[in-house]
């Protein structure tokens, strides 16, 4: 019996399990919209999957790429506020580069291991700064976050530049087995980096160098090498994201590719369980998080919100969820709800 | 724990410098040239938006050659930082205090100006808005302001779709980003022509922030809401438009047939999907109205009046064939 509330308790505590929860009620509140939300068509003549769920997991991809670069970023106690940056600086190099070749799936491969070269090269350049010249993580970022737009426009010399490309448009656009490229890219790449962090002792070691890098580097844990990997990955799966933008539609759009979505990464990365402060991350955390941003984005278009009470519905989710993840708050409902039950006792026993 | 709390604050601080540092690089690049106090040049501060789009690339483009030195003019061009109003008023305010001799103002949002604007009317500098309007529309605080008119523009896109559609049919409206004149005024001339036609049913309307990304993935799930019963697609503009094409095309539909979209603007792109039957109806919004406001520009620094607001003609493209008759001499 102790053991089974202690199960539930330690469910409880995890703040992934509220993102679940989360993701569950608002596809709650789309069923109830519409009881066909969830069903998920097959197309006989194309061979492909659609619906809603569809879409989500469609949306989802560049957000958990960015989230997952975070994720590992923040475990070092750091932070990426480039990434929306390096997002749209890999859309710009692909559409420029593809808009002046052919539409050979030569051209694409080509232009894709260009342009994710150029996202790790950047990210390299914040692991640099943070990691040899010993950098705040917010102020190397934070310069790249403003110089990536920059580089972006004079790439396409400040237009917004479309291509065409089938292979590339494939990677955003296409189904294997009816399900999206997109999203089996985008978990292959999850599960590769969470094998790669936590089923060797590299996760632990991130962590360490996020607990306390002195420690860490008296332990031998390599900080300098593994903060400039790390930063690169990031950049590089930031890339990753911007390719998957901007393929779904073969336009780059310098003001608008990958705007402000370093914050949606933060969010799903500590809506995931990951905290800020660093030395404990959780990468399905942030798949969750992930899901659960791209799920109300949907939402509010499903449901029909007005434009301009779009982010006051989604400031009040996320407050929710975050109240509900609080330790706090919970353990001051069920304090109330004993005192409750004491009082209707003694009220009983009077 | 409370000084990394401090600390944060403190790096957010800087941060918020350095943007609006390089906010106001844009207008100080090219200084070097006046202070030699020549009367005969003019200093024209342009408080722009910045890449947005083709039809701003255009415009501004337009502005800056039309400004030119041998016309007689130093132009000073500041582009807003990705669409951020805090780095327009930062640059506006640059220009009142080295008191050039005019500005243009391009607003990214309406609302907020007041302030500013006095300013430049306590320093005497006269300010013209080009394009966007600002919120409340006190047309003391300026002195003109040159467009094309938004609401006459959005109700030729309105009349056509009563005229093609007379049966009737379920429209939606792809908006820009909420709290823009331009949206506002787009709205405005829809829904007052739409409004008399009973039989065009409004689904809805969302916004997908001009961009085509957002408004493909927006309008997927507006199809799927909606089993895609929706015959009309209002786009305010045109990169919403395409992207609200490649969500048709996506669902299995055909754009033109099953779903017909309308768009603003009259970019290249937008020109060539009308001409391949992907759109269905494209209005121009001239953005090339140098010429108009260089004379405007001359008149308020002669010293006369002009009127509050100034009209710029623009086009209408409804059919494949005017969009292929017109794509050759296109400039945006």
């Amino acid at each position: 019996m102790r053991d089974v509330a202690a199960r539930r308790g330690a469910i409880m505590r995890n703040p992934a399990f509220w993102g679940v929860i989360a993701i569950a009620a608002l596809l709650a509140i789309n069923v109830i919209k519409d009881p066909s939300y969830l069903s998920i068509g097959y197309n006989g003549e194309t061979g492909r999957l659609s619906g809603n769920l569809v879409d989500i997991l469609r949306a989802a991809a560049p957000i958990l790429m960015i989230a997952v670069g975070m994720c590992l970023v923040v475990a070092t106690s750091g932070i990426d506020l480039s990434v929306g940056s390096i997002m749209v600086v890999a859309g710009a190099v692909s559409m420029e580069l593809l808009s002046g070749m052919d539409g050979s799936t030569g051209n694409a491969a080509l232009t894709l291991a260009v342009a994710l070269g150029i996202a790790t090269a950047l990210g390299a350049v914040n692991g640099i700064l943070v990691s040899v010249v010993g950098l705040q993580p917010f102020i190397s970022t934070l310069v790249m976050m403003l110089a990536g737009r920059g580089i972006a426009k004079v790439i396409t010399g400040g237009q917004n530049t479309t291509a065409d490309n089938d292979s590339f448009a494939w990677l955003a656009n296409g189904y294997v087995a009816g399900i999206p490229v997109v999203f089996l890219l985008a978990m292959a790449i999850v599960a590769l980096v969470w094998l790669l962090v936590r089923r060797s002792a590299l996760g632990l070691m991130l962590e360490a160098i996020g607990m306390d890098s002195r420690a860490s580097r008296l332990a031998g844990v390599k900080r300098r090498n593994l903060q400039l990997t790390v930063y690169s990955v990031s950049g590089l799966l930031a890339g990753v994201a911007g390719v998957f933008a901007t393929a779904s539609v073969m336009t780059v759009d310098v003001s608008r590719t990958g705007y402000q979505l370093e914050l949606d990464a933060i969010l799903a990365v500590v809506i995931g369980g990951t905290s800020l402060a660093g030395g404990k991350f959780s990468i399905g955390g942030a798949v969750i998080g992930g899901l659960l941003i791209a799920t109300l984005d949907k939402t509010v278009v499903f449901l029909g919100i007005p434009a301009s009470a779009t982010p006051a519905f989604k400031a009040i989710v996320i407050v929710v969820l975050c109240l509900l993840q609080s330790e706090r708050v919970r353990s001051l409902f069920r304090h109330r709800r004993a005192l409750r039950a004491q009082s209707q006792k003694e009220a009983v026993a009077a | 724990m409370r000084s990394n709390a401090r600390i944060a604050r403190a790096f957010a601080a800087a941060g918020a410098l350095t943007l609006a540092l390089t906010a106001c690089g844009g207008g100080d690049d090219d200084t070097s040239a006046s202070g030699d106090g020549g009367d005969e040049v003019v200093t024209v501060g342009f408080v722009a938006v910045g890449p947005e789009g083709g039809w701003r690339q255009a415009n501004e483009a337009n502005v800056q050659d039309t400004f030119t030195e041998e016309a007689g003019f130093e132009l000073k061009y500041a582009p807003a930082t990705n669409l951020d109003q805090r780095s327009q008023i930062d640059a506006f305010t640059s220009f009142v205090d080295e008191g050039v001799d005019v500005i243009l103002l391009s607003a990214t949002e309406g609302a907020g100006w007041e302030d500013s604007l006095r300013r430049a009317q306590e320093a005497e500098i006269p300010v013209i808005l080009v394009d966007r309007g600002i919120e409340p529309d006190d047309t003391d605080l300026y002195v003109t302001r040159i467009a094309p008119d938004n609401y006459e523009v959005s109700t030729s896109v309105a009349e056509w779709a009563v005229a093609a559609f007379p049966d009737g049919g379920n429209y939606f409206v792809l908006e820009g980003p909420a709290g823009v004149s331009v949206v506002n005024e787009r709205n405005q001339g829809w829904d007052d022509a739409v409004g008399s036609a009973a039989n065009l049913v409004k689904i809805g309307a969302q916004t997908a922030n001009w961009s085509t990304e957002e408004a493909k993935s927006v309008f997927e799930t507006v199809l799927r809401a909606n089993n895609n019963d929706i015959q009309i697609v209002f786009a305010q503009n045109d990169e919403m438009g395409l992207g609200a094409a490649i969500a048709v095309e996506e669902a299995g539909l055909t754009p033109g047939v099953d779903v017909q979209i309308a768009t603003i603007d009259g970019t290249k792109p937008a020109l060539e999907a009308l001409s391949e039957g992907r759109l269905s109806f494209v209005a121009e919004y001239n953005p090339l109205f140098g010429e108009t406001l260089l004379d405007v520009v001359g008149q308020v620094l002669d010293g006369e009046e002009v009127e509050p607001y100034i009209v710029v003609p623009s086009e209408t493209f409804d059919s494949p064939e005017a969009a292929t008759a017109a794509l050759p001499t296109r400039k945006y």
